[in-house]
């Protein structure tokens, strides 16, 4: 990081003020000390890791503390140097040193784990392999299965939301009861996936006295199995993990719902608009930020599904209901092939950034034309 | 669907409003028929889950549905877990371990969300009101930034964060956790708060200013106000997510930091499963989620709309 | 026991009863030549072994922690006589196992708590479900993040740690204390070593039987056959010839042997193994995965694809959605529930089929060891052989859970005491048997385990714990045992297996042997990656060859 990593910019046309030129000196000092504090302790740790100079120190603590200070000398640096637009950039810096600092070691590390040959249980260690693992992930058929499959997860978000948006507006309605409905749809939510997987998946889905499976027999389905046809299980699993992952949706849309203002849906009624126009015209246009905000979290955490899938399916049958985070979890743990898991992983990411990026652009597109 | 509930306006023609009348029932009874529906998708579930919990293998296996109608409830599960009427009195180490590892879990689920929401909190007003440029990196990219760490499968970050953690001396450590659980929610709070912001118009801000508040207090004594329903909905999403995390909580606890998910998974193994226990910590395991739900569940309605302030 | 006189019983076969009463004399006076039976009563050991029997007492209900803590005090003259009071006070360690269902770790908190008052050291305890296990300790042994001084593990991961030098090697007072001449034979060297030194206490001993359900067999049967089946053919005939029929317990349909289409984080393999092992381990031949001198796989040998094969043609009468169902399903949820009438599964079953509450074939279920088959491949010569008569080859399937010591402690001879002291209380004579007659997840090991007489008086019926225990006991004296090897990874070899024979199962392959191919494809990468010389040595050390 640089010394100033930060600039404010304008808030509607409100000029900067230039701070005192004292201050601002007394600011830039306080930065370049720090800076200069935190480099020398890294370099000493790492000098004393390395074994080059001799300190004693038992572990990296000192370097996270010195980036404490350094962070805060930052912080009250910008502010001296900088007055209003320093307290600006204090709405964010915390976040943002806080994930960098969390973000940095594990990228950087995982970039290189997936670009070795390590097998956990070889005596030998990582050995550093380039690209193999890329070209490798070409030819595995059942991770473009999985991948595959992942298309199906996905577009399933859009009927999770539609659910989850009726949901909310009828908790946005006036009704009796509210607090109960609201914690009671919230419930699912609650449940531990360990819990839903087996709860579900295993006793309420169990093939003979699963209380799904009698309800199904009674409506005429002689031997019902939830698991057995792939298209029967990859709608089995995406049933359960919208039951859980409804009311996350609906609650955001909820929050989204509860602040829009008030007169406008006034406005709407006094037009004389019916409430289906009304819904569209006013409601769903403004509620489009929100509900794209609801949808990309969704689907990046739908992209992650995993345990779900593990504890019922393991991925079967024959692949069918695997994800590409199961498929991972059972090369990078199970077989504790690390390096080539990380790269499956690696390769995810970088389609996932891709996929989100147009995803945004489109809709915010979109937005525009709708608005 | 406010509208459907909006009341009866004051028509001229009597038939007219006779039929609104008719259609305002009709759309009462699809209102809360649609609720009841969907309550018992959400409740029935939870109601097996309850109810497992004081069943014996027979009953699990037989898939009883109505205590005392079709089978005899007992105490078995609670009683594995030390927590059942006779057993509470005395020395049980699974009880022990249940409350070390209850506690530990309320202990890191609030550090972690209330960590979360502040900084989210923060950087998202900061996103949605100011121009930042950092690098190459603008808001667009910033708030991207924060995104993209939900992104990779964590099962993958097992190796860097157990080095990471080791060197810090983080391991089996309950502010490794919450530091680690804040770093996954934050992107959630983040975006989440900065929809919210968005919509509060800029007037506001600009008034305030006027008034002579800095861009903090601006913040702290007009903005988070409004922005009330939102703050806590990330709140109790955050607090849940952290609440069940089960991955990073088995590969970086071992006596200290240990959380409930672990246990409610070990019920399963080489001898089959344990129905009755994994209800029993399950049914455990959503209570305080279920209280603060239900204790936080008014600040999530209709915040100050700009209207009302002007 | 020697191959002729088994093999000589099985032909015999007068009726099942009488073969395997004939079986637990034999092993009476072969493998029990140490005499340890009728000894064990004469003396005052006896009186506690009695005694500890009686704690809570056979259908009193599950033993809970006051149980567990009075039966580790009643046990502790073993330590007492290696340990003087307080000799260990200040002492801190730290024990990693399992938490499953809250037996393992949560029962060795109880068996040790009075140790720990004792001897005035303090256990911290790292629970692990069991899904984490293999994945927690191989990214703690990569990181360097080993922070426990005593650990529960499995026998095949010592290719893992005993294997890469984290073990302590066990000294000679704790083999004294522990008795590990009672041992049942296969667990003994070179099993129960890792080149030729001793790191483990086992605390339980493994391997698959075969148990059936007697109502299914008989005169008027839905079988139609007189005798459970011996043969894998035989199994495969049972199947076919119940499919349609209704269960005679249960009145649902009738169903015959069970296989797990599922896999469980790699022990799924084991269930493929079970019906292998008969047609691939030779007797003259110790391996059967893999040929020692070059690691090739032999799982697309001829042998384990009829195996494969036998499984895929039975599907059409297995359960409707047996392909979700794991080994814990096809045990716990089906087999015990009363569906099906055929399963090869770890003593658990046994013990369960009569304690269990959710047991409904408590009184209709039989053992025997599993089946075997009426023609063995020979890897050596690439050809089928028929034997006079069937080759068995029961399947010592994870060769139990041992306890042991980590190199955290070699240095600090005060705390290597204490830690082998804590483990050795575990691995005792007397606790022992308490374990492998209630719920705790472990089996029996011990030749003094076999002592039906202990098991009557402790409250068993006579003739079923002789069945499930005789089935145990010949088992693992089996002249053709088919041990597992301890080769590091072993349980990346069963994961990607069992990944590749659910796709198989799912007809994602064209074949048995396509399946099969994959595998040994899948296999042969591991061998590469994790170093084929190493393995290849391994492989004979663990072997003893």
């Amino acid at each position: 990081m640089t010394t100033e990593p930060v600039r404010g910019g304008d808030l509607v046309g409100q000029g900067i003020g230039p701070s005192n030129p004292q201050r601002r000196r007394l600011g830039i000092g306080l930065i370049v000390v720090a800076t200069a504090g935190l480099l020398f302790v890294v370099v000493s740790q790492a000098l004393d890791a390395g074994g080059a100079i001799h300190f004693g120190f038992s572990n990296w603590r000192p370097t996270l503390y010195a980036y404490v200070v350094w962070a805060i000398a930052l912080g009250w640096g910008q502010v001296l140097a900088r007055g209003e637009a320093g307290w600006r950039a204090l709405f964010i810096l915390p976040a943002v040193l806080f994930v960098f600092a969390f973000a940095l070691f594990p990228t950087l590390s995982g970039l290189f784990i997936a670009m070795t040959d390590w097998n956990l249980s070889a005596a030998v260690g990582p050995r550093f392999n380039g690209l193999s693992n890329l070209v490798a992930l070409f030819s595995d058929r059942f991770y473009w299965n999985a991948l595959g499959n992942m298309v199906f997860y996905t577009a399933m978000v859009m009927v999770e939301y539609a659910i989850a948006f009726g949901l909310a507006l009828l908790l946005n309605a006036d009704i009796k009861g509210r607090k109960f409905w609201r914690v009671t749809f919230l419930l699912p939510f609650m449940l531990s996936p360990v819990a839903v997987s087996w709860m579900i998946g295993k006793s309420m889905l169990e093939g003979r006295f699963g209380p799904i499976a009698r309800l199904a027999r009674w409506l005429g389905w002689e031997s019902p199995t939830f698991f057995a046809q792939p298209w029967m299980a990859k709608l089995s699993i995406e049933a359960m993990d919208a039951w859980v992952s409804i009311p996350f949706v609906m609650i955001l849309l909820l929050a989204g719902l509860q602040a829009l203002p008030k007169e406008v849906q006034e406005a709407a009624r006094v037009d004389g608009a019916g409430p289906w126009q009304g819904f569209w015209q006013i409601t769903f246009p403004l509620m489009l930020p929100v509900s794209v905000t609801a949808i990309v979290l969704r689907m990046i955490f739908k992209l992650k599904l995993a345990d779900i899938v593990i504890n019922v399916t393991s991925g079967g049958p024959g692949g069918a209901t695997d994800t590409v985070s199961s498929f991972i979890y059972r090369e990078y743990r199970d077989r504790s092939n690390v390096g080539y898991g990380t790269m499956l992983a690696m390769v995810y990411l970088v389609m996932i950034i891709v996929f989100v990026t147009l995803l945004l652009n489109f809709l915010s597109k979109r937005m525009q034309r709708m608005t | 669907m406010t509208s459907i509930t909006g009341g009866a306006r004051i028509v001229d023609d009597g038939r007219e409003a006779a039929s609104r009348q008719t259609r305002h029932v009709i759309g009462q009874i699809a209102l809360y028929s649609a609720l009841v529906v969907w309550a018992f998708v959400s409740l029935f579930p939870i109601y097996w889950t309850i109810t497992t919990s004081f069943k014996v293998a027979k009953d699990v296996q037989a898939g009883h549905l109505v205590p005392w109608v079709d089978f005899q409830p007992s105490w078995l599960g609670w009683r594995s877990l030390g927590l059942s009427p006779d057993t509470i009195g005395t020395l049980s180490t699974v009880r022990d371990e249940f409350m070390l590892r209850f506690f530990n879990s309320i202990e890191m689920g609030l550090g972690a969300s209330i960590l979360a929401v502040v900084i989210g909190s923060l950087a998202a007003y900061g996103l949605s009101r100011f121009q930042y440029k950092f690098l190459w990196m603008r808001n667009n990219d910033i708030s991207f930034f924060f995104l993209s760490q939900l992104i990779l499968p964590p099962v993958v970050l097992a190796l860097p964060f157990l080095v990471l953690y080791k060197e810090l001396a983080l391991l089996d450590n309950p502010v490794g956790l919450i530091l680690l659980y804040t770093l996954t929610v934050l992107p959630i709070v983040v975006w989440i708060m900065k929809d919210q912001f968005d919509t509060i118009p800029t007037e506001l801000d600009e008034a305030a200013q006027v008034d002579g508040l800095g861009p903090w207090g601006t913040f702290v004594r007009i903005i988070l106000p409004i922005a009330l329903p939102g703050t806590v909905a990330a709140f109790i999403l955050s607090l849940i997510l952290c609440w069940n995390e089960y991955f990073f909580a088995a590969l970086l606890t071992s006596s200290d930091a240990k959380t409930l998910p672990v246990m409610v998974a070990s019920q399963t193994g080489s001898q089959g499963i344990n129905w009755w226990a994994m209800a029993a910590l399950s049914t455990a395991a959503i209570m305080p989620l279920v209280i603060i739900g239900v204790a936080l569940e008014r600040y999530i309605i209709k915040g100050l709309t700009a209207g009302s302030v002007k | 026991m020697r191959v002729e006189l088994y093999e000589r019983m099985m032909t015999l076969q007068a009726g099942r009863r009488n073969f395997l009463k004939g079986a637990a004399a034999l092993a009476a006076g072969t493998a029990l030549s140490n005499s340890f039976v009728g000894k064990s009563f004469a003396d005052a050991a006896g009186d506690l072994r009695k005694q500890i029997l009686q704690i809570p007492g056979v259908g009193k209900g599950a033993p809970t922690d006051a149980d567990w803590q009075k039966v580790g005090e009643m046990c502790l003259a073993a330590t007492k006589a290696n340990v003087a009071e307080g000799e260990f006070a200040g002492v801190e360690l730290t024990f990693m196992g399992l938490n499953n269902q809250n037996l393992h770790n949560v029962l060795f908190r109880g068996f040790l708590k009075p140790w720990e008052a004792y001897t005035g050291a303090k256990i911290n305890w790292i629970d692990l479900a069991q899904a984490d296990y293999n994945p927690r300790l191989q990214q703690s042994i990569a990181t360097g993040t080993v922070d426990f001084d005593i650990i529960e593990m499995g026998a095949p991961f010592e290719g893992d740690t005993a294997g890469k030098g984290l073990l302590d090697e066990m000294p000679d007072w704790v083999k004294a204390q522990i008795d590990m001449d009672d041992y049942v034979n296969y667990l003994k060297a070179p099993v129960g070593t890792w080149a030729g030194k001793t790191y483990r206490i086992t605390i339980d001993g493994d391997c698959h039987t075969f148990a059936y359900r007697k109502d299914y067999f008989g005169d008027g049967s839905i079988s139609g056959m007189a005798d459970a089946p011996t043969t894998w053919a035989q199994v495969q005939a049972v199947s076919k010839a119940v499919k349609g029929k209704k269960d005679p317990l249960t009145g649902l349909d009738a169903y015959g042997f069970l296989d797990p289409l599922k896999g469980w984080g790699g022990f799924g393999f084991y269930f493929l193994e079970d019906r292998a092992s008969a047609y691939a381990k030779h007797p003259d031949d110790p391996a059967w995965l893999f040929d020692p001198d070059t690691m090739k796989p032999r799982v697309n040998n001829p042998a384990w694809v009829q195996a494969i094969q036998d499984v895929m043609d039975t599907m059409p009468e297995l359960p409707p959605d047996q392909i979700n169902a794991d080994p814990g399903t096809t045990a716990f949820q089906q087999f015990l529930a009363g569906t099906g009438s055929m399963i090869c599964w770890w003593g658990d079953v046994g013990s369960n089929a009569r304690t269990s509450d959710s047991s409904v074939v408590g009184d209709v279920v039989g053992f025997s060891i599993n089946p075997g088959a009426d023609k063995v491949y020979n890897s050596k010569t690439g050809a089928w052989e028929t034997p006079a008569s069937p080759n068995f080859a029961p399947n010592m399937a994870y060769l139990g859970w041992g306890v042991y010591v980590t190199n955290r402690v070699s240095a600090d001879e005060k705390k290597r005491k204490a830690a082998w002291s804590a483990a050795a209380h575990l691995g005792g004579k007397d606790l022992s048997l308490w374990m492998a007659a209630y719920p705790s997840g472990f089996q029996p090991y011990r030749n003094s385990h076999f002592d039906y007489a202990e098991w009557e008086a402790a409250g068993y019926d006579r003739a079923f714990a002789e069945d499930y225990l005789g089935s145990n006991a010949d088992s693992y004296n089996h002249p053709n045992a088919a041990i597992e090897p301890r080769i590091p990874g072993i349980f990346q070899y069963y994961s990607v297996a069992e990944d590749e024979l659910a796709k198989g199962y799912a007809g994602q392959y064209a074949s048995a042997q396509a399946t099969a191919d994959a595998i040994a494809a899948a296999w042969e990468k591991i061998t590469d990656q994790i170093g084929r010389d190493s393995q290849i040595a391994l492989y004979k050390a663990s072997l003893g060859l």
